[in-house]
């Protein structure tokens, strides 16, 4: 590409360089902190740098990136998270577990406070060779590429956030489809169950990239024009293979959305990765990818037959999600399948398009990503290096009496993921019937009430189940939450709370400037992170 | 700061301080006994004073509208902080400051277990219950009534009987989930209004001039209707009740039965036949119906009952069928008796709660053929329960007859058939509340002697009030039916609802 016409937003190269200063200090000498705090300054970096960009833009509007509000908006959000996220790996990676091997696991069996309803059976089972075989790893080599994994992963993130094109979007996607799997098989004490998520993951991920890349190739034959939007079919072209293209797209992205028909790997997958994999799947590929999705609708009007399909995702996103959501014994497992219906509660505002969606997708996206980014380090400051990983929901049993503050902090991110004041997640549900009522969508929210009265009966297990008083006077157990952990934890809950008691804060920035046709390319962005709420 | 703001803040604020002094450490350096008791006995005197301070301070005479409190919080969707208060929220809130005097008074002080939180909860729930009966967005109202449940929830779950944790859970999914199906309504309404003028606001007076055809008016009253009778309760979606109210503590039960159940009667008066009067008038034989069968099917069951709690539970049912009954009857005596029935019946049921409670801490149990025969061991407690027992059976003088007069004089021209019905609802309350009279207190005692005092000076105190306060309501309500009445909207707005009558 000729250096003139080089357009490219600022957190790219930056991620690139740190993703190459990473391998270099890899290679010269191994040390797991040192490669921690290298991703967490270039995500830093990155995340300051969403707004900025090198170059100019195209006037043609034929950049393979743009940076509108929207990209920036979002580009923030997988920033922030991902910035969580290596945040909370920090002590499953440079702490003591990875040279403890084996002990846990026996410790966990004669721990009084397990008693035997407690501890679910098939944990104990499946942690046994588990640990045995983590026990085999050089636990120096454990954790070094980790970080190199998430920078990778953010920054295929970013790329599909940014792109404006199908190839930079494609090549995102696969980046992060590449180095999501590595991450995945990172759980310690579980490496079967891990490598298992791992294969699902490849495999499946595989099939939907393959499915979208027919789409893109169909849409290519179809417009002669590689660039990311709805295809038109051109003159001579039969408009069947423009509809084809658009269905296979989206198929694909639905896959990695995990909307209903292409749901099923999400909960297997989520439960056999590291807790902060898990968030890092809830929560950046997500969004990432709901991001590109809405860019995609933005140009151009959607043609007459993806009503029905699109109403049948919704539909079945949002019951069979809960539904799932519901007998969950797991609470990864849980998440996954919340996370399924509350991608369905977004698709609601994004197929309804109007002068509340912009302020709508914006609030229930940061609302999303607070929330679950809290309870995922949440269920990182309840493992202890000699107990439970607390992915099992009987395990946060009296917690309100053994640790009430990170009691306290979960049951505030679950209330707002159920979506009850004064989380920010009431704000955003809110939003989205709001939405969803200029539309005249009724069933639809009929749909979503429904699905969100489950909703409140497995959130609000969890909190019951916390509330249950111990049987044995309380213990405080061992010391707390490691400090970067409860910082991480206090700061989530100041934006869960300041966002739904204030929402205008998230709202705002993205409500006066949003053109539902192809945006200009580069607009005088407005810098938005989730700090600044 | 105005005091709207400050009755709505002035709880939340107490009941933190409450918690904060509740830790050992804090309360063994101050040397104070009971710091969370104290804190919010404070709190509640402090937040009766302001109550006072508004109620007898009357700088505008001009509307009926006694204050007011503006600030914008979500400006690009028209959501304000916008609290007012006339007659009908004044008189309800007294009613809460009343009954959660005397909640803590006798009832809380016993609790030890965290007792810092549970103050907490309890003043946050009334905090939550006194924004709902101020708010006039109705994005805020809606606030209120989702953050008053969850502290409620949390009280039932962890301070509750034997099976709390499932009552807890029902009680929640039954009025969070009937919540959403009005806000629904809510953002119906103000969809519609944004169609036609072009302003998106969630402001109570504006969006009661919305012109809306009568189809749609209906189905928007409806989605406020199911919200407002789960919380009455009204009789299909009550289920929640019996259980919620029998297993919550007994602080809660009081709170529940006495202000929480009226949060849903005032909805119905403000926003169903205040906001949509047309279509209200549409649904009033539907509404009226379920309320004889409220009040019937309550009575029947409360006969019934061998649980203390749940005999009251019960006749809440019954006496809210009243409610909805007056509410619903088209006049506005009818809903004067519909105020004075929700003041009297919160304060004889929650009085009755609270003597349900000092029984369960004296006996062990809540079955009444086991506690049998207490007018020989404690004849005030038992004096006590057979004033309150006779109150709600309707006694003539007190203040259940006024309302349950009044309802039944507006409904006698509606439909004599009805009026009938629910007479017949006042014979079986005798039997209930009679019943309960005659095993509790009257019955032959027990063999073996029963540990336990009798009320002291202080308990006689806050019944003496609350007695006092019934048999006012009994003798002479006039005052009160002119003092609540609820406010007429605003004539500009008024007007146009009427022209806009199909």
């Amino acid at each position: 590409m000729i250096m003139h016409d080089l357009f490219l937003p600022t957190p790219l190269p930056l991620l690139s360089c740190g993703i190459a200063i990473m391998l270099g200090s890899i290679a010269w000498r191994r040390s797991i902190r040192r490669n921690l705090s290298i991703g967490l300054v270039t995500l830093l970096l990155a995340l300051v740098s969403v707004g900025s960009h090198i170059g100019a833009a195209p006037v043609d509007g034929a950049a393979l990136f743009l940076q509108d509000r929207w990209a920036v908006y979002t580009a923030g959000l997988v920033g922030f998270s991902a910035l969580c996220i290596l945040l909370m790996s920090w002590r499953d990676m440079s702490g003591p577990r990875a040279d403890t091997g084996t002990g846990p696991h026996i410790g966990m069996r004669t721990d009084p406070r397990t008693d035997p309803s407690i501890g679910a059976p098939n944990a104990t089972l499946n942690a046994t060779p588990a640990g045995a075989s983590s026990g085999t790893l050089d636990s120096t080599s454990i954790g070094d590429e980790y970080s190199l994994l998430v920078l990778l992963g953010t920054l295929g993130a970013f790329a599909m956030v940014y792109a404006a094109n199908f190839m930079p979007f494609f090549l995102g996607l696969e980046i992060l489809g590449i180095s999501l799997p590595g991450l995945i098989a990172y759980r310690q004490g579980h490496a079967m169950q891990a490598c298992e998520a791992a294969m699902k993951y490849l495999i499946l991920s595989g099939v939907s990239s393959a499915i979208l890349l027919f789409g893109i190739g169909l849409a290519y034959a179809a417009t002669g024009s590689l660039r990311f939007g709805l295809p038109v079919a051109g003159n001579g072209i039969p408009p069947l293979v423009a509809m084809a293209a658009t269905v296979m797209i989206l198929a694909g992205m639905f896959f990695k959305l995990s909307a209903v028909p292409f749901h099923m790997w999400l909960p297997d997958v989520m439960q056999g990765a590291p807790v902060p994999v898990a968030a890092f799947m809830a929560v950046v590929s997500k969004i990432a990818i709901f991001s590109s999705l809405v860019r995609y609708f933005s140009m151009g009007h959607a043609p007459p037959f993806l009503d029905t399909l699109l109403y049948g995702v919704i539909v079945l996103t949002i019951l069979v999600g809960n539904l799932l959501a519901l007998r969950q014994t797991s609470l990864t497992r849980l998440m996954a399948c919340s996370s399924i219906a509350h991608m369905g509660y977004l698709l609601i505002a994004f197929y309804s398009p109007g002068p509340l969606q912009p302020g709508t997708l914006g609030a229930y996206l940061a609302a999303y990503t607070a929330s679950t980014l809290g309870v995922f380090a949440a269920i990182n400051a309840f493992a202890t290096p000699d107990g439970t990983d607390g992915t099992t929901i009987l395990d946060w049993k009296g917690l309100f009496f053994s640790r009430p503050f990170l009691a306290t902090a979960m049951a505030l991110m679950l209330l707002s993921l159920a979506g009850i004041p004064p989380g920010i997640g009431f704000f955003a549900k809110f939003e989205i019937m709001a939405t969803g009522m200029d539309h005249h969508r009724g069933l639809l929210l009929l749909v979503l009430v429904a699905g969100s009265i489950m909703g409140l009966y497995y959130y609000l297990n969890i909190i019951r189940l916390m509330m249950v008083p111990p049987s044995l006077p309380a213990i405080r157990r061992g010391p707390g939450a490691s400090p970067e952990l409860t910082a991480l934890i206090i700061v989530l809950s100041m934006i869960v709370v300041v966002g739904g008691l204030f929402p205008a804060f998230i709202i705002h920035p993205l409500f006066p400037a949003y053109q539902p046709g192809p945006p200009p390319a580069a607009v005088p962005t407005q810098r938005l992170t989730p700090e600044s709420m | 700061m105005s005091p709207l703001a400050a009755l709505v803040l002035l709880p939340v604020l107490g009941g933190g301080l409450a918690w904060v002094l509740d830790h050992p450490r804090l309360g063994a350096a101050l040397r104070l006994r009971d710091g969370a008791w104290r804190m919010s006995m404070l709190t509640l005197v402090l937040e009766t004073a302001l109550l006072a301070l508004v109620t007898f301070r009357h700088p505008t005479p001009a509307g009926p509208w006694l204050a007011h409190f503006y600030r914008p919080w979500v400006p690009p969707l028209g959501i304000a902080v916008r609290l007012d208060m006339d007659g009908l929220s004044l008189a309800l809130i007294w009613l809460s400051l009343v009954l959660s005097l005397a909640c803590v008074g006798v009832a809380t002080r016993q609790v030890t277990y965290h007792a810092g939180v549970f103050h907490c909860l309890l003043l946050a729930t009334l905090g939550g219950i006194i924004g709902t009966f101020l708010a006039t967005d109705l994005f805020l109202f809606f606030f209120f009534w989702e953050l008053m449940l969850v502290p409620m929830f949390v009280l039932i779950a962890v301070w509750g009987h034997e099976n709390r944790q499932y009552a807890a859970m029902k009680f929640l999914v039954f009025t969070q989930g009937s919540g959403l199906i009005m806000l629904l309504s809510i953002l119906g309404l103000v969809i519609a209004h944004y169609r036609v003028t072009g302003v998106l606001t969630f402001d109570y007076f504006t969006l009661a001039a919305t012109p809306l055809p009568p189809m749609s008016s209906m189905v928007l009253m409806t989605g406020f209707f199911i919200a407002f009778a789960v919380k009455l309760p009204a009789v299909p979606l009550h289920v929640w009740l019996p259980d919620a109210h029998t297993q919550a503590p007994t602080a809660a039960s009081v709170l529940l039965a006495g202000i929480l159940l009226k949060t849903g009667g005032y909805g119905m008066i403000r926003f169903n036949v205040m906001l949509f009067p047309d279509a209200a008038a549409r649904l009033a034989p539907i509404a009226m119906g379920l309320g004889i069968a409220g009040i019937l099917y309550g009575a029947w069951l409360s006969c019934n009952q061998r649980d203390l709690k749940r005999l009251i539970a019960y006749s809440s049912i019954s006496h809210m069928g009243f409610v909805l009954l007056g509410i619903f009857s088209g006049s506005s005596m009818g809903v004067q008796g519909a105020v004075i029935q929700m003041l009297a019946h919160g304060l004889g049921t929650g009085a009755l709660f609270l003597i349900a409670g000092a029984i369960g801490e004296r006996m062990h149990t809540r079955d009444m053929q086991v506690i049998g025969g207490l007018w020989r061991v404690m004849p005030r407690l038992s004096g006590t329960g057979l004033f309150f027992a006779v109150a709600s059976l309707g006694m003539p003088g007190l203040g259940n007859f006024a309302g349950e007069f009044l309802v039944l004089l507006a409904i006698w021209p509606v439909s004599p058939l009805m009026g009938a019905l629910a007479a017949i609802g006042l014979v079986l309350a005798s039997v209930y509340s009679l019943r309960m009279v005659n095993s509790i207190f009257l019955a032959a005692p027990r063999p073996e002697p029963i540990a336990g005092a009798d009320f002291g000076a202080r308990q006689m105190v806050v019944f003496a009030c609350i007695m006092a306060f019934l048999v006012v309501l009994g003798l002479y309500p006039q005052p009160f039916m002119t003092f609540s009445t609820p406010s007429p909207l605003p004539v500009a707005a008024g007007a146009a609802t009427r022209s806009n009558a199909p």
